[in-house]
C-alpha cells in the first residue's frame, strides 16, 4: 500500500510536469484527484488495511494531497505567467511614434514678461495700476514736467488725437493718475501699451512699457538702486553686473540709466550690446519735486523713485528674439514657441 | 556731439587712454555712443626712406624704388615724378587697405616686383587732391605708422547727449567734465587779437527791436579778408567731427562753435543794406531765402536779423542766401548773439530747419561766452584769411540775464542720496565743474552761483544731482526701502483678465498682439455699417500711414488679417485670441471709452495633425464649447445663446449673441463667406468677440459647492421625435424647470435626421441622470419621474418617443 502511494506520488509529479498549458494541468488534476482518479483508486485499498496501518497510510495520503495541491498551484502560476508573457510579447508597439497631441495654447511673449515683471514686483508690495491709452496732454506731458516747447519733447514723437489728447508716449501718466487719487505710501507697477511715431527695424509705433514707482517718507537713491538691482537679479538671474549711470528725464532728478552686463556675451562685447559689454535696460530716477507739486504732495515730507522699461526689449533679451517686428506679425510659428 | 581725443587734450591735461576716457565719460552722464580710431586702419602705412630711385627698364613713366623701412629694404614700382633718392615717403605695405577699400597687394609691374605702394595725400584721405606722392618731413622715425609720426592719430568720440546738457555741445564743455574727472584745470585758448585803427562803430550799428527774443547781440568786423580754402589742420579737424570744409571764414565760425559751443554767423558786409543790423520779428508772409536756397514764407513770430531794409538771416537758425560769404567777400560782419530758446525752437520747427546753430540755441546757449567766441573767431579769421579786425566790439546787451544763486544743504543731499557727504566734499565736487561755491546761511548749507553755461541747473535738487553724478552713482550704497506695504489682492478686473488669459491658453489658443490703429475702412471690410457705433472711430491726426490711421473699435478685422497672414505662412490650423482694448465712442460726451475686448477664432482641423488623429474640421460647436468653458471658469451661469440677433460679418444661420439677462456679452459664429473673401481666406473661420467689461459685471467671485451623493445614479435614455424647428434650448428648459423628483442632470447624446425619421422631423436623444442624496433609488421611483418628464416634453413640444 505504501508502495502504491509512492508510485502515485511519482505519477502525479510527472503529470503536473508534463501538463504544458492550463487545460492540460486541469486534466492532470482530475486524473489524480478526480472522483475516478488515481487517488480514489488507491484509496479503495484502504479497506484491506489493518487498524494499525490505516492511520499511517492515511497520514501518508494526506501529505501527498497537500503536497500535490501546492505543486499544482506552483505549476499553475508558472503557466499563467508564461501565458501572460507570451501575450504581452505579441502586443509590442512602436514607442517612437509621436504621442497623440492636444492643441496647446500660448501667451504672447510680451504678456509673459509682463506677468513675470509684475510677479516680481508684487512680492515687493507693488500693486498693479492701469491707465488709458488715449491720454490727456496734462497727464502725458505737463504734469510730468514736460511743458510745451521743452526740448525733451524731442525725444518723443507723438501721435495726436486732438490738441490736448495723445496716444500716450509712455506709461508714466499712470504715476500722475495714481498720485492724484492716493496719498503715500504708494508702491505701483503699471504695465501698458504705448505709442511713438517711429517705425523701422528697431522701432515699432506701438510697444509696451512697464512703469514702477514708490513714494514714501525718506525714500532714497540707494533704495532705488536696491529695488532695481533685486529686480534685475530676479529677472535675468544673478551674476550679471548692474550699473547705474547719470541720465536725464524731465520727471526725475537725479535720473539714471541702468545697464546690465550683456546677457548674450557675458560682458565680453558682441553685436547685441554694440560691443560695449553692457545692455541699457531701464531709465529711472528720484521723482522730480515739480511732479510732486503737480499732484499736491508735500515735497519736504515725501520722496520717491520711478522707473520705466521697454517690455519688448527685455523679452528680446530673455528669449533671444532678434527682430522686433516678430512681436506684432503674429506668426503662429513664432507665438507657439513661448 | 562729436569731439576728438586730441582736441580735448588742448583744453585739459588728462592721461586716460581713449577707451578709459569714454568709459569715464559714460559713467559721469555723457554717454559715449561710439569711439572711432581715426587712421587706425592705416597702421601698416609706415614712414620709409627712398634708398634709390631708378627708371623702370621697360616703362618710361615708372620708377623702381628701393625703399628702406628701417628693418628691411623692399622694391616698389612708382608712377609719380616728385620723388627722389633720400626722400622720406609713406609706404603702404602689402595687406594695407586704403580709404575707398583700396587693397594693397604684392605684385609685378611690367616685370618688376612691387612690394607695396608709395602713397599720396589723396590716397590717405588727407587731401582732396594731390599732385604727386606725399614727401614726409625729414627726421621721422623709419617704420613708424605715418599717422602716428605726423601726429594725425586721433579718436573720434561720439557722445549721445541728454537734452539738458547744452554746455557739452562743445569741446570745452566736454573738457570741463574731463577736468572734473581727473582733477586738472580747464585750459582756455589764448586769444590774441590785434585790432586795426578803424573802429567798428564808425561803419555799422546794431539795433535790437525785440530784446525779449534777443537779449544780447555782439558783432565784430574784419576787413580785407581773402576767401580761400582753410589750412589742412582745420579741414582735418572739421572732417574728424563730421563737418565739411567750406572756406576759411565759414570754417572758423563752425570751428569756434564746435570748440566753445557758441554759434556764430559771418555776413558779407557789402550785402548789408545801409550797413547795419536790426534784430526784429518778421512780417507775416514775408519771403526769405536761406543759404541752402530754400524759400520760406515767414511767420510774425520768427525772429529775423535784418539789414536796413530786409531780413538777412533767420536768427539762430540759418543765414540768408544773399548775404552769405562768397569768394569775392572782403569785409565780414561777424555775429555772436543769444536768442530765446523757445523762439528758435518754434522757428526751426515751423520751417523744418534743424541746424547745428538752432540745436544749440534751442537748448540754451551760454550768454557769457558771446564776447569770448567773437574774439576767438575774429582772431582766427584774421589769421587764416589775411584780414584785419577793426577796433572795438559792438555789444548790445539790453536784457542782462541775472545769474542764479542757489542753496544746497548737506543734510538734504544725504537724505535723498543716502550717502555721507559734508559741505567740504560738496563744495569741491561742485567747484570741479566750474560752479562758484561760497559758505551758506548756516553751517549745513552752501551758496552756489550757477554759471551761464549751465541753464539746466535751476533748483537745489539739480545741484544734488550734480553731487551724485560727480560722487559716482556706483559709489552710492544699495539699500531696500522701509515702510508699510499695501498687500491687498489685485482687483477683480485684473484677476478676470488673468483667468481669461489662462482659459484661452488651456483651450489651445495662442495670444496675438495687433496694432491698436488700423485702416479707417477696416470696419467696412467686415460689413459694419455707418450707423453702427463702431464706425465712429477715433482718428489719429498725424498717422504714419493710412493703414494705421484710426483706433480700432473691434478686434475682428485685425484678427482676420492675422489669419490671412498665417495662411500665407502655411499655418492653417489656427486658434488665436487677442485680449486688448477697443476704442469706442462714449455714450454721453464726445470723448471715447476704452473697452476691454476678448476676441478669438478657430479654423482648420479640430485636432493637431498626427498619425492617429482625426482630420475633422472645426465647427461652430468647437467655438461654443470654448465660450462655455470661459463662462464656467468665471462662474457665470444663466446665459443664453440667442440667434435672434447677430453680426454682419457672421453667417446668419450659424451665429448668435451671448446674453446674460438683458446684458450683451458678445457674439459668436461662423465668419460670413463674403467677409472671408475680403480677407482672401479660403477656409471656414469661427470667431467670437466678447465685451470683457460686461463679463466683469456678471462674473461670480467663486464657485458654489453642491453636496455629493453617496448613492448610485440611475440613467434613462430617451430619443424624442421632434419637429425640426424645435431648438435644443426648448427641450432643456422643460427638463431643467420641470421640477422632476430625483432629477440630477441631463445631456443630449444624439441628434439624427434621415432614414427612419419623417421629413420635417428630427430625433434628439436625451440622457437623464437621477440620484438622491439620502438613499438608493428604486426602479419604480425613477420610472415614475422619467415618465412624468417625457410626458411633459411630449405634451409641450408635440413630441413623440422614437
Amino acid at each position: 500500500m505504501e508502495e502504491r502511494v509512492k508510485q502515485l506520488q511519482q505519477e502525479a509529479t510527472s503529470a503536473l510536469h508534463q501538463a504544458d498549458d492550463l487545460i492540460a494541468l486541469q486534466d492532470a488534476r482530475v486524473k489524480i484527484l478526480g472522483k475516478k482518479g488515481l487517488l480514489t483508486e488507491v484509496m479503495k485499498g484502504m479497506r484491506d488495511l489493518s487498524a494499525e496501518e490505516r492511520p499511517v497510510i492515511g497520514a501518508l495520503v494526506n501529505t501527498f494531497k497537500s503536497q500535490f495541491e501546492s505543486s499544482f498551484i506552483t505549476r499553475q502560476l508558472e503557466l499563467q505567467k508564461r501565458d501572460i508573457a507570451a501575450k504581452l510579447a505579441n502586443e509590442k508597439i512602436d514607442v517612437t511614434l509621436p504621442g497623440r497631441k492636444t492643441t496647446s495654447g500660448s501667451l504672447h511673449p510680451v504678456t509673459l514678461v509682463t506677468n513675470e515683471v509684475v510677479e516680481i514686483f508684487s512680492r515687493l508690495g507693488f500693486a498693479v495700476a492701469e491707465g488709458p491709452e488715449i491720454e490727456q496732454d496734462f497727464y502725458n506731458f505737463e504734469a510730468l514736467n514736460i511743458p510745451k516747447d521743452h526740448p525733451a519733447r524731442d525725444m518723443q514723437d507723438t501721435f495726436y488725437i486732438s490738441d490736448d489728447r495723445v496716444l500716450r508716449t509712455h506709461t508714466s501718466p499712470v504715476q500722475i493718475r495714481t498720485m492724484v487719487k492716493h496719498k503715500p505710501p504708494i508702491r505701483i507697477i503699471a504695465p501698458g501699451t504705448v505709442y511713438r511715431r517711429d517705425s523701422d527695424l528697431t522701432h515699432s509705433p506701438m510697444f509696451h512699457q512697464v512703469e514702477g514707482f514708490l513714494v514714501d517718507e525718506r525714500v532714497t537713491f540707494g533704495d532705488l538702486k536696491g529695488i532695481l538691482t533685486h529686480f534685475l537679479n530676479e529677472f535675468f538671474g544673478k551674476g550679471h553686473s548692474v550699473r547705474f549711470r547719470p541720465s536725464f528725464f524731465p520727471f526725475t532728478e537725479p535720473s539714471a540709466e541702468v545697464d546690465i552686463e550683456c546677457v548674450i556675451c557675458g560682458g565680453k562685447g558682441c553685436r547685441v550690446c554694440g560691443r560695449t559689454g553692457w545692455l541699457e535696460i531701464l531709465g529711472c530716477g528720484m521723482i522730480d519735486p515739480e511732479v510732486f507739486k503737480s499732484v499736491d504732495y508735500d515735497v519736504d515730507t515725501y520722496s520717491g523713485f520711478a522707473f520705466g522699461m521697454g517690455l519688448e526689449r527685455i523679452a528680446m533679451l530673455k528669449y533671444g528674439v532678434n527682430d522686433l517686428r516678430l512681436f506684432f506679425d503674429n506668426d503662429l510659428r513664432f507665438l507657439k514657441q513661448f | 556731439m562729436i569731439v576728438t581725443y586730441n582736441w580735448l587734450k588742448e583744453f585739459v591735461d588728462f592721461q586716460y587712454p581713449a577707451q578709459d576716457l569714454c568709459d569715464r565719460l559714460t559713467m559721469i552722464g555723457l554717454e559715449v555712443d561710439a569711439l572711432v580710431n581715426i587712421g587706425g586702419d592705416l597702421d601698416s602705412v609706415i614712414v620709409a626712406h627712398l634708398d634709390s630711385v631708378e627708371p623702370h627698364p621697360d616703362a618710361d613713366r615708372l620708377t623702381v624704388c628701393q625703399v628702406n623701412t628701417g628693418t628691411e629694404v623692399v622694391q616698389v614700382v612708382c608712377g609719380a615724378t616728385n620723388h627722389k633718392t633720400g626722400d622720406l615717403i609713406a609706404l603702404a605695405q602689402p595687406g594695407s587697405v586704403l580709404p575707398g577699400d583700396f587693397k594693397i597687394k604684392k605684385s609685378k609691374i611690367r616685370g618688376q616686383v612691387s612690394q607695396g605702394m608709395l602713397c599720396s595725400e589723396k590716397e590717405l584721405a588727407l587731401a582732396e587732391d594731390s599732385p604727386g606722392i606725399m614727401i614726409l618731413p625729414e627726421k621721422l622715425p623709419l617704420g613708424q605708422p605715418v599717422f602716428d609720426a605726423l601726429g594725425l592719430k586721433d579718436y573720434q568720440i561720439e557722445i549721445g547727449l541728454t537734452p539738458n546738457r547744452p554746455d557739452c555741445l562743445s569741446v570745452v564743455g566736454v573738457a570741463r567734465e574731463v577736468a572734473a574727472l581727473c582733477g586738472e584745470k580747464l585750459k582756455f585758448p589764448d586769444i590774441q587779437i590785434s585790432e586795426a585803427e578803424a573802429a567798428i562803430d564808425e561803419l555799422t550799428s546794431v539795433t535790437i527791436e525785440n530784446p525779449e527774443g534777443c537779449p544780447r547781440y555782439a558783432a565784430r568786423m574784419i576787413k580785407g579778408v581773402k576767401i580761400g580754402p582753410s589750412p589742412d589742420w582745420m579741414v582735418r579737424r572739421l572732417e574728424a567731427v563730421g563737418m565739411r570744409s567750406i572756406n576759411n571764414v565759414v570754417d572758423v565760425t563752425n570751428y569756434v562753435m564746435l570748440e566753445l559751443g557758441h554759434p556764430l554767423h559771418a555776413f558779407d558786409f557789402k550785402h548789408l543794406r545801409d550797413g547795419k543790423i536790426v534784430v526784429k520779428s518778421a512780417q507775416q508772409g514775408e519771403k526769405f531765402t536761406t543759404l541752402d536756397d530754400q524759400a520760406h514764407s515767414l511767420n510774425a513770430e520768427d525772429l529775423m536779423i535784418c539789414d536796413g531794409q530786409q531780413p538777412v538771416a533767420m536768427a539762430g537758425v540759418m543765414g540768408g542766401l544773399d548775404s552769405e560769404v562768397k569768394d569775392d567777400t572782403e569785409t565780414i560782419l561777424l555775429e555772436a548773439a543769444y536768442f530765446k530758446p523757445t523762439m528758435i525752437r518754434r522757428t526751426s520747427k515751423r520751417h523744418g530747419l534743424h541746424t547745428e546753430s538752432s540745436h544749440r540755441f534751442e537748448r540754451g546757449a551760454d550768454i557769457d561766452m558771446i564776447p569770448v567766441a567773437l574774439d576767438r573767431a575774429a582772431s582766427l579769421i584774421a589769421e587764416l584769411s589775411g584780414g584785419h579786425v577793426l577796433s572795438g566790439m559792438i555789444d548790445n546787451y539790453p536784457r542782462q540775464l541775472t545769474s542764479l544763486d542757489l542753496e544746497i544743504s548737506a543734510t538734504r543731499t544725504e537724505k535723498l542720496l543716502d550717502i555721507d557727504v559734508d559741505c567740504n566734499t560738496i563744495q569741491s565736487l561742485l567747484e570741479s565743474i566750474g560752479l562758484q561755491v561760497t559758505s551758506g546761511s548756516h553751517s549745513d548749507c552752501l551758496n552756489v552761483r550757477v554759471p551761464s553755461f549751465r541753464p539746466d541747473i535751476e533748483r537745489e535738487v539739480d545741484l544734488i544731482e550734480e553731487v551724485a553724478r560727480l560722487y559716482g552713482y556706483d559709489q552710492i550704497p544699495v539699500s531696500m526701502p522701509v515702510g508699510t506695504v499695501d498687500a491687498k489682492l489685485p482687483p477683480l478686473r485684473q484677476l478676470i483678465q488673468k483667468t481669461l488669459q489662462q482659459s484661452m491658453v488651456t483651450a489651445g489658443f495662442s495670444e496675438t498682439i495687433n496694432y491698436s490703429f488700423v485702416a479707417s475702412d477696416s470696419v467696412q471690410k467686415v460689413g459694419i455699417t455707418a450707423d453702427d457705433k463702431r464706425s465712429e472711430q477715433v482718428k489719429i491726426l498725424n498717422p504714419l500711414s493710412e493703414d494705421q490711421s484710426v483706433m480700432r473699435t473691434s478686434l475682428v478685422p485685425s484678427l482676420l488679417e492675422t489669419v490671412s497672414r498665417n495662411l500665407n505662412y502655411r499655418s492653417s490650423d489656427l486658434r488665436l485670441f487677442e485680449l486688448r482694448p477697443v476704442f469706442l465712442p462714449h455714450e454721453t460726451d464726445d470723448q471715447h471709452k476704452e473697452q476691454l475686448s476678448l476676441a478669438a477664432l478657430i479654423s482648420g482641423q479640430r485636432e493637431p495633425e498626427g498619425w492617429s488623429q482625426s482630420a475633422a474640421a472645426v465647427d461652430f460647436y468647437d467655438l461654443k464649447g470654448v465660450v462655455e468653458e470661459i463662462l464656467a471658469n468665471l462662474n457665470i451661469y444663466n446665459v443664453s445663446f440667442d440667434s435672434s440677433a447677430t453680426q454682419p460679418y457672421l453667417h446668419p444661420g450659424k451665429s448668435c449673441q451671448l446674453m446674460s439677462g438683458q446684458l450683451l456679452l458678445g457674439f459668436l459664429g461662423e465668419v460670413h463667406p463674403e467677409v472671408l473673401a475680403e480677407f482672401g481666406i479660403d477656409q471656414s473661420v469661427y470667431l467670437f468677440e466678447l465685451d470683457v467689461e460686461n463679463i466683469i459685471e456678471v462674473a461670480g467671485e467663486h464657485a458654489q459647492f453642491k453636496a455629493l451623493s453617496r448613492f448610485p445614479d440611475m440613467i434613462r435614455d430617451t430619443a424624442l421625435l421632434l419637429d425640426e424647428t424645435i431648438i435644443a434650448d426648448q427641450v432643456m428648459d422643460i427638463v431643467n424647470r420641470g421640477k422632476i423628483r430625483f432629477f440630477e442632470s441631463a445631456t443630449f447624446f444624439d441628434l439624427y435626421t434621415g432614414k427612419g425619421v419623417p421629413a420635417g422631423k428630427k430625433s434628439l436623444a436625451v440622457r437623464v441622470r437621477y440620484r438622491d442624496l439620502e438613499k438608493t433609488l428604486t426602479e419604480a421611483e425613477v420610472n415614475k419621474s422619467h415618465d412624468k418628464l417625457i410626458r411633459s416634453l411630449c405634451h409641450q413640444l408635440d413630441a413623440e418617443i422614437r
